[in-house]
């Protein structure tokens, strides 16, 4: 027992020791932004974050990347007032909005002249998606269209075409057949991407009216398009089985030239190491004639709880212009092949391809309260789950779901 | 299925009866052993397995048919899961992660101990009105759910303040959180005679030092059992930690192998760096079992006998 | 918060955790004072003093919570706001998580979602029944429509885990302990071999089997595939999850069971089996008529601790991610309905009917105890 007591005194001494404060006297406001950036991503971001620091000496920022459950970690964080001041938030995560977690940034908006506050410098369709709940919530600093890359190689390989934006969706399934052999599949696809309802708009159908009461997926556009999806997912003519991705990995597969064709975000980097053999096209011609795309946006939002709002702020918006010149941006005015090749140098031989798609995006779909539950909980997994496992139809099952989706819409109501 | 007598083999030789028998204990001996061996085999196989892994390179991981035996072998997948751990959460290293998890373990291991022998103490030696009925409502605990406290939890701690800290996982435990642990010392205080507290009393000893020097001695293999069973505890527990810790480098071991699981596995499971991390997780429990097994066996035994 | 150093972190907890300490120790004290002032005796002043610390922690950490939680699940609250807000339908979140109704149908009909209804309450969402399952009687096709059948299906899952994974691993265990409580040579080795499992961290367990059980390389589907199995889907495919889970824990805890047993049988005095013999009893009988009686209390613990940790299964399914639909326990459900959905609220509700199940069923095992329990009535003197 003795050597126990002598070690509850060595921690006790121990404790007792003074605290060496290291903080020295900083006149800069400290802004914490918390982000999902991953290894290289929080590299790259924190050089952004370093000029701005040294650009001026009011605000300090700080990183907090947190690249694993991203959203729950910012919940609880958020529920128990750890949060950052400033937030990175996918375009779904505006729904918060409603209850009340972010600054809106309307007021300064109006009074700020610099260009990276400008709304109309932005791709409408991806400034006002952005305006939920009568609010402006945070500048969107990526707005990254679905592109299809594809694997030259193969395409070399197989004899066929490159794919380019005048095919049709038709064109584009008989492509992927004709290029899977033993080695190779002309296309992959896992539950849940390439997202479903981009087939959806490209097939001229909508998810949600505009006055937010209907869900009108029981339309023959909705059905065809998911019909369309669920005859090829797994389908080994021209997809990996789903046991074949889980072995090897979803995007291992494209990486490693294991499929010709993969749907991706503008800013995937497929040709970072493959030395010119990816190209990326447009998506295909829908029903609508257009090569529609959805595009993926992201922003930064402002704790609605934060001490220092002006500064948090100031600091989003030096922030976005800096990562707007690193992402594929939303701004009309960075709509170029300049300033994407300066943005991500690596897409030299792309970006031409890449910024013609940028006129064709739209919003993935409206943000209202409960949108989780409603692109997720229900359209997705009692919708298109089923529907692409084979349990049940999408004529069948399309009439029921639109019922449970429109329980949500009229919630809001 | 009784203990079988051994014929001595002299007399069975003459002894047709007792030669038969004998071939038969021979024949159940065989098959004793045979049985007792394939249990062990399905024991160690997966732990075999474990530690072949987390010294395979990639490129074994999906060999066609398994390799036993990695070869060559990767020691390094122990350091490299660990880089891959701080490249996408900066801070989260070894020794941060060591760190953080002994710190919570000890401290809510010596709160346990401590509190639950003073708790135990309180309810075994001394006679006061409504003790049983206390005592019966403290046992009723253990079959209340964390999941219920889970929620009501975290706001209470919110509302201290505290969340994000290591003080949920540990502060706790000063209150003797665990009713089989009392109920387990409880156990031993009994079994001491009444006579030692009354010499010691006469001798001039306060409680304090009775508790202290007399007590606390006599029942030293339930005190470490318990302390045993509460590292192994803490150590093992990912609930709380979940809930309560926020910031990456806060983590604890467990949770780290967690986060590992979810951020760097997800398209393509890195089974030898899972592997590696879960031979690390194993090794300092497996280590005091096998130093301190007596107390382990102890702490399950009391529940068994006097259950 | 930012990370401020392992230092800056360790300290303010290790300073509130001394200080806790002390406020105890005073609690303890100050609690013999005050009883001794009004009069009580000293033994039963120490006595009393000495729980304070357990009174007090219970109070704040589980009484009060408990309290909390009951209240909490009579409102709805996000986890993003400060305050719950109340309810128009008290009941709605019980009602949302129990409502069931069983319809016909015709075998040829289609289950539709608008002939299943809603439900009749006010509350924050819309509750609609759905189909948690249908059996067929005749011609005529049941459906059970549940407004919450993820709910349904974790609790149905989570039983049928603890009523097959208890005693599978009570069987198990007890087999090991009969084969090692013959003269077995090394016995201790034996001991420590097969209490292995039960020390190797629940975490590493789970990760274990996951790659075990990984569906193309994994170890298993390898040896089944040697005597011409085909390749299972493990933890993916629906009826396969229950299976992988019950293995898994069995071989995880059969020998922590195994010991328990193992002590027990080492407590039976030889004289029972000889007194037996000379009646004439076989194996089997002095099995059913001795070891069985005697071992009892030691089973009824494994059984009573099996069942409350079965019920409450969490960590080996934080690490082995499987569907929603079919793989996931009550735990792990409210844990996800709390933290990652944000409902406090409704997961308040249906954490309070956990509890109530694990309750029930706890205290049914301690009923039926009194038929098949057998306690020694020389043991029963000591305590309690």
């Amino acid at each position: 027992m003795s050597k126990l007591r002598i070690a509850i005194l060595i921690v006790l001494v121990l404790a007792m020791l003074p605290i060496t404060a290291s903080t020295s006297a900083q006149d800069k406001v400290t802004i914490r932004i918390t982000t999902w950036a991953g290894v290289e991503e929080a590299a790259e971001l924190q050089a952004i974050i370093d000029e701005v620091n040294a650009s001026q000496d009011a605000i300090e920022i700080v990183h907090e990347p947190k690249p694993s459950d991203y959203y729950t970690v910012l919940q609880t964080a958020l529920a128990g007032n750890e949060a950052a001041d400033l937030m990175w938030i996918d375009y779904g995560h505006l729904e918060w909005a409603f209850d009340g977690v972010y600054l809106d940034i309307s007021d300064y908006i109006a009074a700020d002249d610099r260009a990276t506050a400008d709304p109309d410098d932005y791709f409408p369709g991806i400034w006002d998606a952005g305006l939920v709940e009568g609010g402006t919530w945070g500048l969107p600093w990526i707005a990254q269209p679905l592109v299809l890359f594809y694997n030259k190689d193969i395409f070399d390989e197989m004899g066929v075409e490159y794919p380019n934006p005048d095919w049709t969706w038709d064109d584009f399934r008989a492509a992927a057949v004709a290029v899977t052999n033993e080695d190779h599949y002309g296309f992959t696809m896992q539950q849940g991407w390439p997202p479903p309802f981009l087939w959806v708009y490209s097939f001229g159908g909508e998810l949600v009216s505009d006055d937010l009461t209907q869900a009108p997926i029981d339309s023959p556009e909705v059905i065809d398009a998911i019909n369309f999806y669920a005859s090829m997912i797994w389908n080994e003519e021209l997809c990996p089985s789903e046991e074949t991705i889980a072995e090897e990995g979803f995007e291992a597969m494209m990486r490693a030239g294991r499929v010709a064709m993969f749907i991706g975000g503008a800013a995937d980097d497929y040709e970072r190491s493959t030395e010119g053999t990816v190209g990326v096209s447009m998506l295909p011609k829908g029903a609508t004639g257009e090569n529609t795309t959805t595009a993926w946006v992201a922003y930064t939002a402002i704790n609605a709880d934060t001490e220092h709002p002006d500064e948090a702020y100031d600091a989003m918006v030096m922030l976005t212009e800096g990562i707007q010149n690193w992402k594929p941006s939303p701004r009309i005015s960075h709509a170029t092949v300049e300033h994407f090749v300066a943005s991500i140098p690596y897409k030299a031989d792309t970006a031409a391809d890449i910024v013609a798609a940028l006129p064709y995006m739209r919003s993935e779909y409206k943000v209202f309260p409960h949108v989780g539950d409603f692109m997720w909980g229900v359209w997705r997994n009692d919708f298109v789950y089923p529907v692409v496992r084979g349990e049940d139809t999408a004529e069948a099952l399309a009439p029921d779901v639109r019922i449970l989706l429109e329980d949500i819409l009229a919630q809001n109501q | 299925m009784t203990a079988n007598t051994t014929t001595p083999a002299t007399t069975a030789y003459h002894d047709p009866l007792a030669r038969r028998r004998l071939i038969q204990t021979i024949f159940g001996r065989i098959l004793i052993y045979a049985l007792l061996l394939f249990g062990a085999a399905l024991i160690l196989i997966p732990f075999f397995w474990m530690v072949s892994t987390s010294l395979k390179t990639e490129d074994q991981l999906f060999v066609w048919p398994p390799k036993w035996l990695p070869d060559p072998v990767a020691f390094e997948n122990y350091f490299d899961s660990w880089k891959q751990l701080d490249s996408i959460a900066p801070g989260l290293t070894f020794w941060r992660i060591m760190g953080n998890t002994l710190f919570i373990t000890v401290l809510a291991m010596f709160g346990e101990m401590f509190s639950a022998a003073i708790v135990a103490y309180g309810f075994a030696r001394f006679r006061f009105k409504g003790r049983d009925t206390i005592f019966f409502i403290m046992l009723s605990t253990m079959m209340i759910p964390a999941t219920l406290t889970m929620v009501p939890g975290f706001l209470v701690w919110r509302e201290f303040g505290l969340l994000n800290t290591y003080d949920p996982l540990t502060l706790p435990a000063l209150t003797a959180w665990g009713p089989a642990y009392i109920f387990l010392l409880r156990q031993f205080f009994l079994t001491i005679p009444r006579d030692m507290d009354d010499a010691a009393t006469v001798d001039g000893a306060n409680t304090v030092q009775i508790f202290f020097y007399i007590m606390l001695p006599m029942v030293k293999p339930a005190f470490l059992a318990i302390g045993v069973l509460a590292f192994q505890g803490n150590w093992n527990n990912l609930q709380a930690p979940l809930i309560y810790l926020n910031t990456t480098q806060f983590f604890t071991l467990i949770l780290s192998m967690q986060f590992f699981q979810q951020s760097l596995s997800k398209s393509a499971p890195k089974w030898h760096y899972m592997m590696a991390m879960a031979t690390m997780m194993a090794a300092p429990i497996l280590l005091m079992f096998f130093t301190a097994q007596r107390y382990f066996i102890e702490g399950l035994n009391v529940g068994a006998v006097k259950g | 918060m930012g990370d401020p150093g392992a230092f800056n972190t360790y300290y303010p907890t290790l300073l509130r955790y001394i200080g806790l300490a002390i406020v105890l120790c005073l609690l303890i004290y100050g609690t013999y004072r005050g009883l001794r002032a009004l009069g009580v005796k000293p033994e039963a002043a120490t006595g009393f003093s000495l729980i304070t610390p357990w009174i007090a922690g219970r109070i704040v950490l589980t009484a009060f919570p408990i309290l909390l939680s009951f209240y909490l699940g009579f409102t709805e609250y996000n986890i993003l706001w400060d305050k719950p807000k109340s309810l128009q339908d008290p009941l709605f979140h019980y009602k949302y998580a129990l409502s069931l109704k069983v319809m016909k149908f015709d075998a040829d009909e289609r289950v539709s979602i608008a002939a299943l209804g809603k439900l009749d309450a006010e509350g924050p969402r819309i509750a609609r029944y759905r189909e948690l399952d249908s059996f067929t009687i005749g011609d005529t096709n049941y459906v059970i429509g549940a407004t919450d059948p993820f709910f349904f299906k974790a609790v149905w899952l989570t039983l049928r885990y603890a009523v097959f994974n208890v005693p599978l691993g009570l069987i198990a265990a007890l087999c090991v302990a009969l084969l090692l409580n013959q003269s077995v040579r090394g016995i201790g080795y034996w001991r420590t071999l097969y209490y292995l499992p039960a020390v190797l961290p629940a975490a590493a367990t789970a990760l274990l089997w996951w790659w075990l059980f990984a569906p193309k390389s994994g170890l298993i589907n390898w040896g089944l595939g040697q005597v011409g199995i085909g390749p299972m889907g493990w933890f993916t495919d629906k009826n396969l999850v229950l299976p992988s889970f019950i293995i898994m824990s069995t071989w995880g805890v059969f020998g922590a069971n195994t010991v328990i047993l193992l002590a027990g049988l080492k407590n039976i005095p030889p004289e029972l089996y000889e007194a037996a013999a000379i009646d004439g009893a076989g194996t089997w009988s002095k099995f059913r008529r001795i070891t069985i009686p005697m071992l009892s209390p030691a089973l009824f613990y494994n059984l009573i601790m099996g069942m409350i940790a079965a019920l409450q299964l969490f960590t080996q399914q934080a690490f082995i991610p499987t569907d929603r639909e079919d793989g996931w326990f009550l735990n792990w459900f409210i844990y996800n309905e709390a933290f990652n959905s944000g409902r406090m609220g409704y997961a308040s509700a249906v954490g309070w009917l956990t509890s109530i199940l694990i309750i029930a069923i706890t205290l049914l095992v301690f009923r039926s105890s009194t038929a098949w329990v057998f306690y020694e009535s020389s043991r029963e003197g000591e305590g309690a």
